[in-house]
């Protein structure tokens, strides 16, 4: 604790990600609690991508820094980020498409343990552990499906598992509803807010309906900056936010 | 039972193996077959190095006889220099400088991917043959190395034609074994988990930099073990033995059989070997047979015969 980080599970300062001449972050400052929901929403090309990529350290930030449960962690690399608690369900799924669901999520637990053991097969309780979580994300009984095998809605649900499988205590969740029906959504985030409330949850999200629903709190960004910050009820009241996305985003 | 019964097979399967030479001694052609199945072994065992890393860790080197030829060389140079044909000494020194060199390597090169990791391990591949050709007071140079002794292990004398033949089984069966085991372990997994979807292993917490260097070295380590025993079977290295021509023959093996597949390389080492030896004394052109084979198998049968095995056995399932 202390200084200026005050505990916060996440926190980043005026970052910054050019590509080339543009401005992808441009300055960007938020801290999220420990426990906190918060919504990252905004028009596309605000950076949110970027973002996400910048904190998972897939790719550098030109400026600023990166603070993971007090930790400075700026520029490390992913796999030692997802060592620290830190971990991502992708936009765009990424899955071990030839394997069992069941090995896809062996592997996310087995990570801890570490790969070095030439001869010896994955204990049987990560296996559990596997089916279990399957189980909680709704896909009993596809244990033995191979991912690629999966509809669109069961590879969001895997992709999930495959994050929370890690025991993440931070998790980025890059648009968990993206392409699912409503009945697929409605499920989905009833999940979401399910999850245990120790679990800091950073979520990108262009359903409005599900931020608002799932996130304590609601970060705007536009052109690289963000442009408010609060509840939802200021967020919706918010002139400026009306006026480069949630107006827009209501017409459209 | 089922597992006591599959053991019992395999048992008996590896019996046979070794003792080939003793159970064939009344045919005719027995030495000469006891000599080519020595051989498909020697590749097959260098061919499930390389699937290692082209079917399980996704790393398509098309350089991997720069660690069969070091180990051949570092087997007959440690005989000669340190005056020794104990087993213990040359195989040592073949599994150590070709896992080295394979670090030394690896270290550079596992950090690229796709056509550029082919031609970085392609061009490494060719300094080490260079050095092979040119370093003529240690190599021989050209005229390759003569004279490689052939081991003992203490006391027992392995320099006979049959005991070579056991020797060589044997290695290539405990090499089968592991590469078994590590196919089922978690290891094996986390090097599929790298072929599959590198970005997300990283995402997991995997260094996979670190994984795909440590594929890299145990790959060149048994590749080092093929060489030796290419080295002692032969009783000569010759530099084409790290050339190019080398690399193309087990990456060949390894796509006809099947990559990814523990039988895969076996198979096609054996059916390599075959149309080079057997059939090409009795047919001509058996060498465009062979690329035609090849060519066959990359339009038509990525999986290569496991793969056909597979789907032919699925639809008679069915």
């Amino acid at each position: 604790m202390g200084g200026s980080s005050g505990g916060a599970a996440l926190e980043v300062r005026d970052l910054r990600r050019e590509f080339g001449g543009i401005k992808a972050l441009d300055g960007v400052t938020f801290a999220v609690g420990p426990g906190e929901r918060r919504g990252v929403i905004g028009p596309n090309g605000a950076g949110k991508t970027t973002l996400f990529n910048v904190l998972t350290g897939e790719v550098r930030p030109t400026g600023g820094s990166v603070r993971l449960r007090g930790e400075d962690v700026t520029g490390r690399p992913t796999w030692q980020l997802a060592r620290r608690g830190l971990a991502r369900m992708y936009q765009r799924n990424e899955l071990f498409e030839p394997l069992e669901t069941r090995a896809n999520v062996a592997l996310a637990i087995g990570a801890r343990r570490g790969p070095y053991r030439p001869l010896t097969a994955a204990p049987a309780v990560e296996l559990e552990a596997a089916d279990l979580l399957l189980g909680q994300v709704g896909l009993a009984g596809r244990e033995r499906t191979p991912a690629r095998s999966l509809s669109h809605g069961e590879r969001r649900q895997l992709e999930l598992a495959v994050a929370l499988a890690a025991s993440p205590q931070v998790l980025l969740l890059d648009e968990p509803t993206a392409g699912m029906s409503p009945a697929e959504t409605a499920r989905i985030a009833d999940l979401i807010a399910s999850l245990d409330r120790t679990l800091t949850i950073l979520i990108v999200e262009h359903d409005v309906d599900v931020v608002f629903r799932l996130a304590d709190r609601i970060s705007v960004l536009h052109e690289g900056r963000v442009i408010a910050d609060g509840t939802a009820e200021e967020i919706r009241g918010d002139v400026r936010v009306n006026e480069v996305y949630l107006g827009k985003a209501v017409r459209a | 039972m089922r597992r006591v019964g599959s053991w019992a097979a395999v048992a008996a399967v590896a019996a046979a193996l070794v003792s080939f030479p003793y159970w064939t001694a009344a045919w005719e052609s027995s030495r000469y077959a006891t000599t080519v199945l020595r051989d498909m072994l020697v590749f097959a065992t260098f061919a499930l190095s390389l699937n290692l890393l082209v079917g399980y860790a996704g790393m398509p080197s098309l350089g991997h006889a720069a660690y069969f030829g070091a180990g051949a060389y570092a087997a007959g140079i440690a005989g000669q220099r340190l005056a020794t044909d104990q087993l213990h000494v040359t195989m040592g020194a073949a599994v150590l400088v070709a896992g080295v060199l394979a670090l030394l390597i690896g270290a550079l090169v596992v950090r690229s991917s796709g056509i550029f990791f082919l031609m970085l391990t392609l061009a490494f591949a060719q300094m080490v043959f260079a050095i092979a050709f040119q370093w003529t007071e240690v190599t021989g140079g050209s005229n390759g190395f003569p004279g490689v002794r052939r081991p003992s292990i203490g006391e027992l004398d392995l320099s006979a034609p049959d005991r070579v033949f056991m020797l060589v089984a044997t290695v290539f069966l405990l090499v089968t074994w592991l590469l078994w085991r590590i196919s089922r372990s978690t290891y094996g997994r986390a090097l599929i988990g790298v072929r599959e979807n590198e970005r997300r292993m990283r995402a997991l917490g995997y260094d996979t930099t670190r994984l795909r260097l440590s594929a890299f070295v145990l790959a060149g380590a048994l590749a080092g073990v093929a060489g030796a025993l290419a080295a002692y079977s032969a009783r000569f290295v010759s530099p084409s033995d790290a050339g190019i021509g080398t690399s193309v023959t087990a990456f060949v093996m390894v796509l006809i059989g099947g990559a990814g597949t523990l039988l895969g390389p076996i198979l096609g080492a054996g059916i390599v070997l075959y149309i080079e030896r057997v059939l090409s004394s009795s047919i001509p052109y058996a060498q465009t047979v062979l690329g035609l084979l090849f060519i066959g198998f990359v339009l038509l049968a990525r999986q290569g015969i496991i793969g056909l095995a597979r789907r032919a056995l699925a639809l008679a399932t069915r």
